[in-house]
């Protein structure tokens, strides 16, 4: 038999609970008076910081063309196979780029491994958390969803490039 | 046997075998990237330096022959620290991009890098620069930046394609290879440099950027090119095919395949044209209807005929089963004498290494299952003239495009009154049909083909179809294909209501009130060949289990039989 | 008065009652939630309407509008009655429950109670043990192993604690030697209030209240984590609104008899000694009521988000060997106070 004796024997006034109920209420009444922290959703927006993890896109460059040479490094770490990559070849310096780059936003975990593996800093998770759809084939997301300009993710890079 | 240890082993060699090759069958790979078994030795990589002790130096093992208690260490501290070395001067100039390069994945620089390299680079200046994206033939890129030099290439195209079209220009750190002015690499072998390549310098154009390879299944199975039979992997992807590579086996292909069974056997089972469930032609054209009606259809319409009007064409393309069911559905459903099936030669195709002028795979298995006249019947140019005198009205043939390969037949065909073609794609033929069966192509069933030489090989699937699931059916399978839904874009491969030829036959028997098959429930095609192995000599005390992955010797007279 | 009058004037008490008690419950929900979410620091429903005071109807209209399922191994007719039941049970019970003084109008005479009957408190028992019938219904009626385990669970603690509860009572009928409410309001004239006179019976009686209403810490029978809802489990739509408004209707007849029983009833202390016109006493006293009322609620509700959920056996031993002994305890102690001060 273990030994169920308590660590630590109660006193006369824990015994009889009142007191100590008594002091659980005055804890939430103490609570109920104190401001409130809820962010009123819809109407007041959060806005998060670089180290958030949002939806998965890819950089495009200023000049209008994406990073990404279409390793499928992304599509191999994912945990949740979210990502397909097709590759194709092109006449640019890098050879190769996506001729389609689909993430299923539905198996999406927003781990952040593919953004990890990227050789190019292509793939980088944004700040965008209102990720709703209401069929299956809206919850992929092609490369027309998923092109994000650089700048306007510069908060994330930086942060990338602090911890690396 | 002479003797030699290799890392406290002791292992027996053949006189006259290098070290490498002693410690390869013995199960210990050391590490090479010139170095082919089936290639002559050039030790310029010096990747596979092994300790050997009373050896001053250390020693290649590729090119020392092992003797008589000679007492090697492939992994000494002394043999690591210059594998490392070597490493390390081979990434100096090797491009940091496995990220954009095919071979990533099958790439030993790539595995070497991980096991022995140091993980960062010394190396502070400029890489050197060479050219990339350099078409050295119709089929093949070449990329001076990832070439190791490793002369493999080179050393293929001399003496085993006998085409020597490769060679090495400049020296030391600006050496690369082109070809000779004027010459292409483009020998009917040519595209194997691309498998023996060790880094990703000499790409497939076919092939090239459609995938990584981490992502197909490689499913083993028989080219279909030629009557070689050639081993080779099917690499599919979300059920499509998208590339053929060999697969060695030395008594027919060694590691090698020509580039025609490379680049020509697969697209057809991916193509559009693919015959997707039964058609019958109704008013003119072919519509597609159900299986049953069309069983249904086929039985009936073959009633109406006297069995003498009745011919069957089988097909050197067929497995050794679907021809096997043909002939007892012509013998014993249907009565017919006139059964045989059409020669496919080419006599610009063969050549002396190993492509065969027969161009079609299983002329022998044909044979020997007995598609062939029964006593009194007539061969295919009398069934064709018979169809011409009118005297035969029916013909049922099977996986085989015979108008393509001979055009006059167009005439003759169009006088028949019942024509029902298994095909797996719509051809010429197919538009004179009246019933068209979807039949499985060769990378979507079982079945077994005889090649030249009489060796017995199996066929295995590599495509799944509506009625042959991937991992039921023992496929290889990838990530992808493990974990992939139906509501996943990339596991929804097309699927087609295709089924193997035998199976056809089997079922429209039974519809024509025959059961052909009396014994066990014929569910597979091993099944069948259960049955052949019982009924035809050459084929006795065989199963797939026996003739394996790489096939068995059939114990014929090929010479009486060719 | 005849006795048409008196049937009249007491359909329109049960009506005005009936109306009161179910928008009383439907906003007791809504505070619930409200007083849960500042407990947790959080603002609650503010949605539906001005600061979400529309929530309780949206919630009944979703109620109404959820498919009712029957579960197939269910016994279809007592599975309906469950519900009805124990909404019979929570309504009937306030008829003796006195909210104010008797009301002078027109040259009536009308007591603010649907039915001054001379056995009040023995109908309030009666009708509270009838209540454990409609939860024993509804759990072994669903065919659920989980709501006949919450079904089990509610006889025993109900059984348990309906014994300290009657011995509480005992106390206060010693008191007010009456089995009247009003009598008992009566008798707490001034700061005579029982809970003051007797603090022990209080307590128990209070404890007990919670049980009885299965609300937290002694709500064993709907345990989620452990019965996934336990009797109700196999219920929906409006039956298992049924459910839901019963408990807190049963909330109220809970507050409501302490109030009764314990704090003086309608009563405010020596309002009589201040000299008001009648009408503003019978307005004050009703008001009064209500406050009591209202106070016992938000502490029905405040103990619920600052206590856990007993565990079964501890309940059972609260239930025999602290609350009988306590409520035996309170007898004796009442009964000294009247031998001692002949009260």
């Amino acid at each position: 038999m273990a030994d169920k004796r308590r660590k630590k024997d109660l006193t006369f006034l824990e015994r009889i609970y009142i007191p100590e109920i008594i002091k659980g209420l005055l804890l939430t009444l103490k609570n109920m008076l104190k401001p409130k922290f809820t962010m009123q959703y819809p109407e007041e927006k959060f806005i998060p910081g670089g180290s958030y993890r949002g939806r998965p896109v890819l950089v495009q460059e200023e000049n209008g063309e994406e990073r990404c040479v279409a390793c499928g490094l992304c599509s191999r770490v994912c945990p949740a196979l979210a990502i397909e990559v097709q590759a194709a070849e092109t006449q640019r310096e890098k050879e190769r780029y996506p001729e389609k780059f689909e993430i299923n936003m539905i198996r999406c975990i927003f781990c952040g491994f593919c953004e990890e593996v990227c050789p190019e800093e292509a793939i980088v998770m944004s700040k965008d958390y209102e990720l709703a759809f209401t069929s299956r084939e809206d919850a992929i997301y092609g490369k027309d969803k998923l092109l994000v300009p650089v700048h306007q993710l510069k908060d994330r890079i930086e942060f990338l490039r602090s911890y690396k | 046997m002479p003797k030699l240890v290799v890392d406290g082993k002791e292992i027996e060699f053949k006189q006259g075998q290098t070290i490498i090759e002693a410690a390869k069958e013995a199960g210990n790979t050391i590490p090479h990237f010139c170095w082919h078994p089936s290639l002559s030795v050039s030790g310029n990589c010096r990747v596979c330096l092994v300790e050997v002790e009373k050896m001053p130096k250390l020693v290649i093992a590729c090119s020392t022959l092992a003797a008589e208690g000679m007492i090697v260490h492939t992994a000494s501290e002394k043999a690591l620290a210059a594998r490392n070395a070597v490493m390390e001067f081979l990434l100096i100039n090797h491009p940091l991009d496995c990220p954009i390069c095919d071979e990533a994945g099958e790439c030993k620089l790539q595995d070497y890098a991980y096991a022995h390299g140091v993980g960062e680079s010394r190396f502070v200046e400029e890489k050197t620069h060479k050219d990339k994206r350099v078409p050295l033939g119709p089929n093949i890129m070449f990329d001076g930046d990832r070439c190791i030099s490793c002369s493999r290439c080179i050393r293929f195209c001399d003496e085993i394609a006998g085409a020597p079209e490769l060679t090495f220009v400049k020296r030391g750190d600006r050496v690369t290879i082109v070809t000779y002015p004027g010459r292409q690499l483009e020998n009917p072998y040519a595209m194997n440099v691309v498998d023996i390549c060790p880094v990703g310098a000499l790409t497939n154009r076919d092939f090239r950027f459609k995938a990584r390879v981490w992502d197909m299944s490689a499913n083993k199975t028989i080219c279909q090119g030629c009557s070689r039979g050639c081993n080779i992997e099917l690499w599919v992807r979300n059920n499509e095919i998208l590339r053929i590579t060999p697969r060695q086996n030395d008594e027919v292909n060694s590691y090698w395949m020509c580039d025609h069974g490379r680049l020509n056997t697969f697209k057809f089972v991916n193509a559009d044209d693919r015959v997707d469930g039964p058609y019958l032609r109704r008013e003119g054209s072919l519509a597609k209807v159900g299986w049953d009606e069309a069983f249904a259809a086929a039985a009936s319409e073959l009633k109406q005929f006297n069995k003498n009007e009745i011919a069957f064409i089988g097909s050197a393309f067929a497995s050794c089963e679907d021809n096997y069911m043909l002939r007892e559905f012509a013998l014993n459903v249907i009565g017919s004498r006139h059964i045989d099936f059409m020669r496919h030669s080419d006599s610009n195709f063969g050549d002396e290494i190993l492509r065969k002028n027969d161009i079609t795979p299983n002329t022998m298995g044909a044979e020997l299952v007995g598609v062939t006249p029964a006593a009194g019947g007539l061969n295919f140019d009398g069934i064709i003239n018979s169809i011409n005198e009118g005297k035969i009205k029916a013909l049922y043939l099977i996986e085989d495009d015979i108008l393509s390969a001979n055009p006059e037949l167009e005439n003759t065909l169009a006088k028949l009154n019942l024509f029902i073609v298994h095909s797996s794609n719509f051809n010429k033929t197919t538009t004179l049909a009246d019933i068209v069966f979807p039949a499985a192509a060769y990378a979507e069933k079982n079945g077994t083909m005889v090649n030249f030489q009489g060796r017995i090989q199996r066929l295995m699937p590599a495509v799944a179809t509506l009625e042959q699931d991937r991992s039921l059916d023992g496929m290889a399978m990838s990530r992808l294909d493990k974990f992939g839904t139906r509501f996943d874009r990339w596991a929804k491969g097309n699927k087609r209501d295709v089924r193997p030829t035998w199976k056809i036959i089997l079922s429209l028997s039974a519809a024509a009130g025959y059961k052909l098959i009396r014994q066990a429930q014929a569910n597979m095609a091993e099944d069948i060949f259960e049955i052949m192995s019982k009924k035809i000599d050459a084929f006795k005390g065989l199963d797939y289990d026996k003739i394996g992955e790489k096939g068995i010797m059939l114990k014929i007279d090929v010479a009486e039989k060719a | 008065m005849s006795i048409w009058e008196t049937i009249i004037f007491s359909l329109i008490k049960i009506l005005i009652i009936v109306h009161v008690m179910l928008i009383t419950v439907s906003y007791l929900v809504y505070f619930e939630r409200k007083i849960s979410a500042w407990a947790q620091n959080r603002l609650g429903p503010n949605r539906v309407g001005w600061k979400g005071l529309l929530q309780p109807f949206a919630d009944v209209l979703k109620l109404l509008l959820k498919e009712d399922i029957v579960p197939n191994q269910a016994n279809k007719p007592i599975h309906t009655l469950a519900p009805l039941l124990a909404l019979f049970v929570a309504f009937t019970t306030y008829a003796v429950i006195p909210f104010g003084p008797d009301l002078k109008i027109f040259g009536y005479t009308i007591p603010l109670v649907v039915a001054d009957i001379n056995v009040g408190i023995l109908y309030v028992l009666a009708l509270t043990s009838l209540g454990v019938y409609a939860i024993t219904f509804a759990g072994w009626s669903s065919g659920s192993k989980y709501s006949l385990l919450g079904g089990i669970r509610s006889s025993a603690q109900m059984i348990s604690y309906e014994i300290s509860m009657g011995f509480s009572i005992g106390g206060v009928l010693l008191l007010s030697q009456s089995l009247r409410p009003e009598a008992i309001v009566a008798s707490q004239s001034g700061w005579m209030w029982n809970a003051i006179l007797q603090p022990i019976g209080f307590i128990t009686f209070l404890v007990s209240a919670f049980a009885e209403t299965n609300r937290l810490p002694f709500d064993l029978p709907e345990a989620e984590p452990e019965l996934v809802g336990g009797f109700h489990t196999e219920y929906s739509s409006m039956k298992f609104a049924g459910f839901f408004l019963a408990e807190y209707a049963n909330m109220i007849i809970a507050s409501a008899l302490i109030v009764t029983l314990y704090l003086g009833g309608w009563q405010f202390p020596y309002l009589e000694t201040f000299g008001l016109p009648y009408g503003w006493y019978v307005a004050i006293s009703v008001l009064t009521f209500l406050f009591k009322e209202a106070l016992l609620l938000f502490f029905f509700i405040w103990v619920r988000w600052s206590l856990p959920r007993f565990r079964y056996d501890q309940l059972m031993n609260l239930g025999w060997k602290v609350m009988f002994p306590l409520s035996l305890l309170n007898i004796v102690w009442v009964a000294g106070l009247i031998m001692i001060f002949k009260i």
